[in-house]
């Protein structure tokens, strides 16, 4: 859809909805010293996949997630989304985030929050899909609260519900559901599956849960920290639309085992 | 709880009353006794019911001094407020003139105003638009400094969204910026008002041909101590209400805000 202005391109056009290409990042700390925080990540995802990142606390996760979203400038490699810079995706309001912290703005309504990204891209605002998608987020009749009248939970689902508004072609998230207890969570996780399936967003999401990534994921790549590397690389064979029973089977069972042991430090040496 | 106790009888409301403005009743009531025990001559110090007399009988004096003062305070305040707002705004705009601007803002907030007032006089005439520009100086230092400091303090996480939101500048400083300014910009006014007034007032008592201030010192070269003393009650109680309810906007205004 974008046909090249003037020279050719040197790279062919590529297929990667993301691609971030050995990318190393280094940040410069207070007082000069270097803190190497990812190292060799190498991570291609391809159109409407969804891909979930492990990984101990500290270990970069977040780091990849601001690269793709074009908030941080790589040290070393390379990171294309959909075949351009970053801030294309982002200037032509196509891509969706929720960040770990919700970042919600204080002095406007739940309404007025999720509709921010209409205003923003200067659309008209869509009450109903506004409508829809606090009902699956499971905040209906929360429209005229403030975010600080909610819990941490609920206002990391406002921030989810907001990612989604404009229909967004990639969409990152980061720990969306952190706050969230168990059976929430269960709950929001199915949720989650099954407005994707309708859309097939090219999703990367963050999480600490070895069971959400495997329910929601197409593949889970696992990292170790500092710095942060990729260790561990599975395809989840679960066919679509996945039921919560999926999470009963032996298969299921086999897979986290081996997600978690990889995820503990002695796991791999 | 019953039910009774949280209608409040016409009892509770005396019994507050009492409880906060008792201070306020016994100097009164002090006053009053003192001036009839030691028999002051009332050019020195006049009888409180005689205050009250002059307030009673003559309010329409009162009425269109106290009406000029208001206006020129509160004419005076928006449009300090405004240009401090605006100014704060082109110094965020650019990063040079904000260099300039910060500093100079900083540095004249502290210049004591009131010894401005003869110099200002000089250029703009005696009469209401010193007063008017004196207000208006004072009303711009805190808005400018506060303004400004708010234009940059945005909530954790918002400048981040509304880059990967594709905003534009325009739309940053519409949807984000101006709004995160919307706290610091009540505590600019609450600071403000107060001072607004009584610059007003002085200023009228140092130069002016009419307000409060002129009435306090006609009233007191006239030796009309009663006057004297019911124009400071009146702008006691106006700096008291101004005071008040820029408290009260301020809390209103942090209720929806933060
Ligand atoms: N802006 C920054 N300046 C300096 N160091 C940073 C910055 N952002 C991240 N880091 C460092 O990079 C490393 C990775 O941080 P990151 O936030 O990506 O971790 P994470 O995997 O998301 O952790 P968590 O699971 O706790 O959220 C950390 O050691 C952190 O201290
Ligand atoms: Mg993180």
């Amino acid at each position: 859809m974008n046909a090249p202005l003037s020279s050719a391109p040197a790279t062919a056009p590529e297929a990667w909805a993301i691609n971030v290409d050995h990318v190393g990042k280094t940040f410069t700390l207070d007082g000069g010293k270097e803190l190497k925080a990812i190292d060799d990540v190498d991570i291609k995802i391809g159109q409407g996949e969804f891909v979930a990142l492990l990984g101990p606390s500290g270990c970069g996760k977040s780091t990849i997630l601001r690269l793709v979203a074009a908030l941080e400038d790589v040290s070393t490699g390379r990171v294309t989304v959909e075949g351009s810079n970053p801030t294309a995706l982002s200037r032509a309001h196509r891509l969706g985030v929720a960040f770990q912290d919700h970042a919600l703005l204080p002095w406007l309504t739940i309404r007025d929050n999720i509709a921010l990204p209409y205003k923003v891209a200067g659309r008209p605002v869509d009450d109903k899909r506004i409508a829809e998608l606090l009902a699956l987020v499971g905040l209906s009749g929360f429209e005229k609260a403030r975010p600080r009248q909610l819990s941490g939970g609920m206002r990391q689902r406002v921030s989810i519900a907001r990612a989604l508004v404009l229909k967004p072609d990639v969409l990152l998230l980061d720990e969306p559901f952190g706050a969230l207890d168990a059976v929430t969570r269960r709950h929001m996780n199915v949720e989650l599956q099954r407005i994707w399936s309708e859309q097939r967003i090219t999703t990367l999401l963050v999480t600490h849960s070895v069971e959400e990534a495997l329910f929601l994921a197409d593949r889970v790549i696992v990292m170790s920290g500092r710095p942060g590397r990729i260790i561990k690389e599975i395809q989840v064979p679960f066919a679509r639309p996945r039921s919560p029973d999926v999470q009963r089977t032996m298969e299921f069972h086999h897979l986290a085992d081996e997600l978690t042991l990889a995820l503990e430090p002695e796991g791999h040496h | 709880m019953s039910p009774v106790s949280q209608t409040r009888s016409p009892l509770d409301w005396v019994k507050t009353a009492i409880s906060r403005y008792w201070g306020v009743v016994g100097v009164l009531i002090a006053w009053q006794a003192w001036v009839t025990i030691t028999g002051v001559n009332s050019i020195v110090i006049p009888h409180p019911i005689n205050v009250v007399g002059d307030l009673v009988f003559n309010p329409g004096v009162y009425l269109a001094n106290a009406g000029q003062t208001l206006f020129l305070a509160a004419a005076g305040l928006i449009l300090g407020m405004a240009l401090g707002t605006m100014v704060a705004i082109v110094a965020w705009s650019s990063r040079i003139l904000s260099g300039i601007l910060v500093p100079l803002g900083l540095i004249f907030s502290s210049v004591p105003v009131v010894a401005l007032i003869p110099v200002l006089a000089r250029l703009l005439g005696y009469d209401v638009k010193t007063v008017l520009g004196i207000v208006i100086i004072i009303s711009f230092f805190p808005a400018f400094v506060f303004t400004a400091a708010g234009l940059k303090s945005l909530p954790p996480g918002s400048s981040d969204l509304f880059k990967v939101f594709g905003a534009s500048r325009w739309t940053r400083f519409v949807h984000l910026v101006l709004p995160s300014a919307v706290p610091n910009w009540m505590i600019a006014l609450r600071l403000s008002a107060p001072p607004a007034v009584l610059s007003a007032m002085l200023a009228e008592f140092l130069m002016g041909k009419s307000g409060l201030g002129f009435l306090f010192r006609q009233s007191a070269t006239e030796f009309a101590t009663e006057r004297a003393f019911g124009t400071s009650v009146i702008a006691t109680v106006i700096s008291v209400l101004c005071f008040t309810s820029a408290v009260a906007a301020e809390k209103f205004i942090n209720e929806k805000w933060k």
